[in-house]
């Protein structure tokens, strides 16, 4: 199940961060995504650890936590998509293909006129576009 | 690379695995000591610890080294064993709550830049107490019977000379069963290197006895092991030694002045010889000669490759063992134990290479034996000796995990153990800069136990900022992960320690939860330890949190509020986010010659007000040479860019307040901050910049002292002489923006300068907000400014002395009315101060609107003045258009004390939408000693109209006479209740006589909402008919005016001449016209209507509302010139058989331009082409004459059932190509018209079958003659033209 989706801007800055837990852990989710730009800046930073692709935007797995696993996507403009999932053995192919739809409605949601580069996404659309992409996460793998 | 035993790691292991000796010793041994404030093993410690033993070894290898560093651990044979847990929990409190006693200090201290710090090396980051946690924490593993390493090499026996029978003594202290139980249970060998000691104690004197016992023992258990220590020669106590070697020792540093303070140089020089001489002569031999014996046992069992054969066999046999956590017991004869002795006692002797052969020998025997824990404890060995080695790095660390996670399998026994281990591991990755995955096992290590945890993480956390490069947000988190396991165990101090420096992290960057949340807990925390100083600077930060929810903002609010509370003042604050000023909304209103009647009236654009006193005030001209003189004689240069305003005139000052949260907050105690200085001199005002500088810079957060002193300057007087100041209070719900107007009124001449505004949150905390911040916006904001004022201009004000000044009110001023509704108004003029006005004006700018009437005397109807004969006007007369809007005030009219003036005003409602009519009043000072010599008053009221009657009029030639002309009006009610009686409607002008063409059969001319209703009326220009005389009596007459209501039939009807109306007219003319004179044959028409209203009893109050229309320039004639009637009849009967028919015809023909026209008559025969084609033309000229008029209800008819027949007509006729009527005589005529004449032109025309027939097949071209003696300069108008022939419908019956 994934608890945690996330937008973090160039400047590290949040611009979409949605938890789908019912507790309330929200502090904590934002503390995990926070900590793992450190994980996404240090796998820019040494392009070599990152593996033989040069233009892979999707990280990996970023780092195990005690119960989570965190999931990173960078994209060209170096905005990161960060994924947090409780589940312990999430297939790689999911996990890229969750992360090229939300890119896509990430893409859209900016491409609002409206939409000032750089702040928060409150789109509602976004967000439901999202929330329904989590729900379908993992489907294709079952199904 | 770093020599390994150099490392952190390296020393820590010299330090923690070295022999230990046990210690046993009478009472009178300790009592001995205490006397020195030290227990005997406390005495010991400091020499205990060697750097340069330099002692020869010689272990396995017959290649001797020499050892240089040594240590000997003392330990008394009770404390021998696994400590307890409980204890030792305790004792690890107490050093983190020491610890935490000390950093107390430097909370204040601004908070270091983690980034900044990133040069200081660990040692100076991490705090120096984590040594002595970690310590602590890896000794509650200590003496577990599976390490060799903690086991004591030798024992020594220690017996004061005060003892009775001290050789006795001796053996009773071995052999008591007080030791401990790894030696009576078999772990280790029983029989360890025994020292005997004797201790004398100086102060007894009786050295004497003391060597006879030594030489007693020396007989007893040999000369070489026997010892004598003599302590405490000094008898005072009182030496103050310079560098105490207890000191360092002891924590508490008021005690340590006095340990040792009886034992001379001497005695110490004594302890460490004898400490010195145990540990060389004898402990260490002792071990070399224990790994000679043992090594040579191993080889022999072990070693080659039948032993190793037989090994396996033997181990193959024990599988079916039970598989207990601990393994099989090993007893201290058994080989495995003497390999892992072996492999103890050579990592101690340093000989890393012997130990970690033995080590990785018996680590297989464990793991086969499924002695785990064994297990665990060699390979944590085997990982260290291949530090200290510097060997293969993967295997070490391969060691020290498998370490790690053995122990954690065996459980609750290995739980210790696996704590040690890990900040060993720890320690071994730091040593080699792998930061990242020390920080991963301090992770791993942090237990349930919250206070070991959080140190756990705490160094995780350094670990992470080690790191190369480091990891900021990730040290943000394990120190806010640390803090909150401080928290549980109520180590405050360092929960506040962590989360200031997490803070520095997440200082600035935009997450706003996590920030939040750490700013709030640090809040709470300094608070709970009744810093409330610091706690309110970390709330402060948290208060205007927009982005949180609802809850946690109440929460956040109330908690900053309670605490505020707590300390028991109110708390002022620079730059307080709650509420949010919103100086974009600040808008300065001060009143210097220019005063406003109310708030709309500033809303109003200057240019507008400009343009509309544009010819009211003096000319630049006129008023320079005493105006400018004036001015520079009392005002000095630089004053002239300061705005100016009157002393006792309030300034005005409207501020947004912007409540960021979702949750109401309540402001109160509103006001500027001003600053009034009483003199005018430039230096005061250079001095009033500088501290406009100064509070720019507060405005950045710090606290400048002036300001402060201003502030309480402001409290302090409250009634300050020189300026006054109003208060406001108000709350905002959630998300609201409220402008809230703040005045001051200064009392005394001198500059003021508006500072900010200070206000009070929920009635303990004072927020305080400079105006000096973002100028660049409300220069924008602030139309009234002409030129670029340096910001603090903007807010500096010169006060004048106090000056008369108008207050204007109109009375009852409608916000909403009908379209055409007329209003009396009460315009109130009052003059507050002592000295009078003169010279008013007023301007109003729709003059449309608003008209001015005489001078109020009394309350009379509205509508009453307005009907006919009681209307008595003013002398003032509208002059001029120009001038109309321009009205001056009678030279008498001098306004002052508290006698108001009163003057009488007409609204009339003119078009329709919402409007804002602007008045201003131009008055004169008498005193004229002052800058200002007038002032104006601008008033503005709102007004919105409605529709109430929509009236169109249509007029037509009367077809039958050239004098009439027919009028349609056409009311429509657009209103959605209200309902109209329609009351008269008249023609303005003279020459005009209106009459119904209808009797009125419509009992009430009552319009219902939505209803529309038409009227036809019958103009008739009398001009022409009257001579003057004539004129006058019908003056009288009247006959211009219908009435058409039938309500209360007495009424009378309203004057549109010389009563309002016709002001009013006269502006409606000028407004829907072009120009005044327009074409003297226009009519203008007036509509009066009222209210319906069924019930008497409110007959008059309803009389008094009246409404008028009017409609102006409603042309009556065609553009053409000439206008005719055909004549003649209408039916005939005829014999067709007999004969074709002839008729006889009359044209009448006007001429109604002021020149003679000759005009020709064409007529043709019609064929069916020229139908058509005659028709488009004459649509094309004499379209405007008839317009709308076909719709009359006979005609129409005629002309349908016409249209059908001459269709008919026309088809059945055409194809045999015969007119159905010719003109007879001849085609054309011509005849001369003079100017306004009229003529007569009979015309014949020949039928030759029955039917209606439209004789318009002819044409009129009429010419000016240009002849005379008009120049053709004035003839703008075309000079010739051609109508075609209008329909006449004859109808021509066969006669029987």
């Amino acid at each position: 199940m994934i608890v945690c989706v996330a937008v973090v801007g160039q400047q590290n800055n949040p611009l979409y961060i949605q938890s789908f837990t019912e507790a309330d852990d929200a502090l904590k989710l934002h503390h995990i995504v926070h900590c793992s730009l450190d994980v996404v800046d240090e796998r820019v930073n040494n392009p070599k650890k990152s593996g033989p692709m040069l233009n892979e935007t999707f990280l990996g797995l970023l780092y195990p936590t005690e119960n989570y696993k965190v999931y990173g996507f960078l994209t060209n403009t170096k905005v990161k998509f960060i994924l947090v999932t409780t589940d312990l053995d999430v297939r790689d192919a999911d996990v890229r293909n969750f992360f090229r739809k939300f890119h896509a409605a990430y893409v859209d949601a900016v491409s609002n006129p409206f939409h000032v580069p750089g702040k928060k996404i409150t789109s509602k659309t976004f967000a439901e576009r999202v929330s329904n992409i989590v729900k379908s996460f993992g489907m294709g793998s079952t199904g | 690379m770093v020599d390994p035993a150099n490392t952190a790691l390296g020393k820590m292991l010299t330090e923690e695995i070295t022999p230990v000796v046990m210690v046993l010793r009478t009472s009178l041994v300790e009592e001995t000591c205490q006397k020195n404030g030290l227990s005997f093993i406390k005495m010991l410690t400091p020499f205990s610890v060697f750097d340069n033993i330099d002692v020869p070894v010689r272990t396995a290898s017959d290649q001797p080294y020499r050892l240089q560093k040594f240590k000997l651990r003392f330990f008394y044979a009770s404390d021998i064993q696994k400590p307890n847990l409980q204890a030792a929990k305790e004792r690890l409190e107490k050093v983190i709550t020491e610890a935490g006693e000390k950093d107390t200090s430097d909370y204040c201290s601004e908070l270091a830049n983690v980034e900044k710090g990133l040069t200081i090396s660990e040692s100076e980051l991490s705090p120096s107490w984590f040594q002595v946690f970690n310590k602590e924490l890896a000794f509650t593993s200590s003496f577990s019977d599976h390490e060799a390493f903690d086991h004591p090499v030798a024992c020594l026996l220690v017996v004061s000379s005060k003892d009775e029978e001290p050789v006795n003594k001796f053996v009773d202290l071995f052999n008591t069963n007080q030791l401990p139980s790894i030696l009576s249970d078999g772990v280790m060998d029983p029989k360890v290197l025994k020292q005997y000691l004797l201790l004398h104690d100086n102060q007894d004197e009786m050295p004497d006895k003391a060597s006879k016992i030594l030489s007693e023992m020396k007989s007893t258990f040999g000369s070489s092991d026997c010892r004598l220590l003599c302590i405490n020669s000094l008898q005072d106590g009182l030496l103050e030694n310079e560098n105490n070697p207890w000191s360092s020792y002891n924590l508490d540093a008021s005690l340590a002045q006095h340990l040792g303070c009886f034992l001379s140089v001497d005695d110490i020089d004594e302890i460490k010889l004898l400490i010195q001489d145990l540990s060389a002569k004898h402990i260490i031999p002792h071990m070399e000669q224990k790994i000679r014996i043992l090594n040579q046992q191993v080889s022999s069992t072990r070693k080659g490759f039948r032993n190793q054969i037989k090994n396996l066999w033997w181990r193959k046999g024990k599988e079916d063992a039970p598989d207990t956590p601990n393994g099989p017991v090993y007893t201290y004869n058994s080989i495995e134990s003497q390999i892992r002795v072996l492999g103890d006692y050579a990592f101690m002797l340093r000989d890393y290479e012997l130990a970690l052969s033995n080590y990785r020998l018996i680590s297989m025997d464990y793991k086969l034996d499924k002695a785990w824990k064994r297990y665990a404890g060699v390979q944590e060995m085997m990982g260290l000796t291949y530090f200290m080695l510097d060997h293969s790095r993967k295997e070490a660390e391969y060691c020290m995990e498998n370490a790690f996670s053995t122990y954690l399998k065996v459980g609750a026994h290995g739980q210790q153990n696996s704590i040690r281990c890990g900040l060993w591991w720890a320690e071994l990755l730091k040593a080699r800069d792998q930061y990242k995955e020390a920080a991963i096992v301090y992770f791993r290590i942090s237990s349930e136990d919250p206070l070991q945890s959080a140190v756990m993480l705490e160094q995780a956390s350094y670990c992470y900022l080690l790191m190369e490069p480091p990891m900021f947000r990730k040290y943000g988190f394990h120190r806010v992960l640390s803090g909150d396991s401080y928290e549980k165990c109520d180590q405050v101090k360092h929960a506040i320690r962590t989360y200031r420096s997490a803070l520095s992290v997440f200082k600035g960057s935009s997450w706003s939860l996590i920030r939040d949340h750490t700013h709030f807990q640090l809040g709470k925390w300094f608070a709970s330890l009744g810093m409330f100083d610091a706690a309110i600077k970390h709330m402060l930060e948290i208060l205007a949190c927009e982005h949180q929810s609802k809850a946690v903002q109440e929460l956040f609010l109330q908690d900053f509020i309670l605490l505020v509370q707590k300390t028991g003042k109110t708390l002022e604050v620079w730059g307080l986010q709650l509420p949010i000023i919103k100086l974009s909304l600040l808008r300065v209103i001060f009143e210097d010659h220019r005063t406003y009647a109310s708030p709309a009236a500033v809303g109003i654009r200057e240019s507008l007000w400009r343009s509309l006193e544009e010819d009211m005030i003096p000319l630049l001209s006129t008023a320079k040479s005493n105006w400018l003189e004036l001015q520079t004689k009392l005002v000095s240069k630089k004053h002239k860019e300061s705005n100016i305003c009157v002393a006792g005139e309030a300034i005005k000052v409207d501020i947004g307040f912007k409540n960021p949260l979702q949750i109401p907050i309540s402001i109160s105690n509103v006001s500027l901050i001003c600053k009034h200085s009483a003199s005018s001199d430039s230096t005061e005002v250079d001095e009033l910049n500088s501290a406009a500088n100064e509070l720019s810079s507060v405005a950045d957060g710090q606290i400048d002292e002036d300001l402060t002193k201003l502030i309480s300057r402001d409290e302090g007087n409250a009634e300050n002489y020189s300026f006054t100041l109003s208060e406001a209070e108000f709350s905002l719900s959630g998300g609201e923006t409220l402008v809230v107007q703040l005045t001051v009124t200064p009392r005394v001449e001198g500059i003021l300068n508006i500072v900010g505004v200070k206000w009070k949150l929920s009635g303990c905390v004072v927020g305080f907000q400079s105006f000096k911040i973002d100028h660049t916006k409300n220069t924008a904001a602030k139309g009234r400014i002409k030129h670029k004022l340096s910001p603090s201009d903007e807010m500096r004000f010169l006060v004048v002395k106090s000056l008369p000044r108008l207050e204007g009110f109109i009375h009852h001023f409608p916000t909403k009315s009908y379209h055409g509704e007329l209003h009396r108004l009460v315009l109130e003029l009052k003059n507050q101060s002592n000295f009078p006005v003169k010279n008013m004006k007023m301007k109003i700018s729709h003059p449309r609107f608003l008209l001015v009437g005489d001078r109020e005397v009394k309350n009379s109807e509205s509508a009453a003045c307005l009907i006919r004969g009681k209307s008595e006007r003013s002398g003032v007369s509208v002059s001029s258009e120009e001038a109309a809007s321009l009205f001056n005030f009678p030279e008498d009219s001098v306004i002052h004390g508290e006698e108001p003036l009163l003057w009488s005003l007409w609204l009339r409602a003119a078009v329709l939408g919402s409007i804002s009519l602007c008045m201003t009043i131009y008055y004169e000072l008498e005193d004229i000693s002052t800058i200002m010599r007038y002032r104006i008053l601008r008033m503005c009221y709102n007004l919105e109209v409605l529709p109430s009657i929509v009236v169109s009029f249509k007029i037509s030639h009367c077809p039958l006479r050239l004098q009439e002309v027919l009028v349609c009006m056409n009311v429509v009610n657009k209103t959605s209740s209200e309902s109209f009686q329609i009351h008269q409607l008249s023609a303005v002008g003279n020459q005009w006589e209106l009459t119904m063409l209808q009797s009125m059969d419509i009992p009430l001319h009552s319009v219902t909402p939505g209803q529309s209703l038409s009227c036809f009326f019958k103009l008739e220009n009398v001009r022409e008919r009257l001579t003057s005389e004539d004129k006058v009596v019908l003056d009288g007459i009247r006959r211009s005016h219908v009435r058409l209501g039938t309500q209360g039939g007495k009424q009378e009807l309203f004057d549109t001449i010389s009563s309002l109306v016709a002001d009013f007219h006269h502006q409606e003319r000028f407004h829907q016209g072009m120009s005044d004179q327009g074409h003297p044959d226009a009519v203008d028409f007036v509509l009066i209507f009222q209210p319906h209203n069924k019930s008497q009893d409110q007959h008059l109050l309803e009389y008094s509302r009246l409404f008028t229309h009017h409609v102006c320039h409603c042309s009556v004639v065609s553009r053409s010139p000439i206008d005719w009637v055909m004549d003649g009849p209408q039916i005939i009967h005829h014999d067709f058989t007999m004969s074709f028919c002839k008729i006889n015809l009359r044209m009448t023909i006007h001429n109604s331009l002021d020149a003679a026209l000759s005009v020709h008559i064409n007529t043709y025969d019609k064929t069916a082409s020229s139908i058509t084609s005659q028709s488009s033309d004459s649509t094309g000229i004499t379209s405007e004459n008839k317009t709308g008029w076909h719709d009359l209800s006979l005609a129409n008819d005629v002309k349908q059932s016409s249209d059908i027949l001459g269709s008919q007509f026309a088809k059945q006729v055409s194809p045999e190509s015969v007119s159905p009527f010719i003109w007879s005589g001849s085609s054309s005529t011509s005849v001369d018209l003079g100017p306004l004449s009229t003529a007569e032109v009979p015309l014949q025309i020949c039928m030759f079958a029955p039917g209606v027939y439209d004789i318009s097949s002819y044409q009129l071209n009429w010419n000016l003659h240009v002849s005379n003696n008009q120049s053709p300069g004035t003839l703008s108008e075309q000079s010739l033209g051609t109508c075609a022939g209008s329909p006449f419908y004859l109808t021509v019956l066969q006669s029987t």
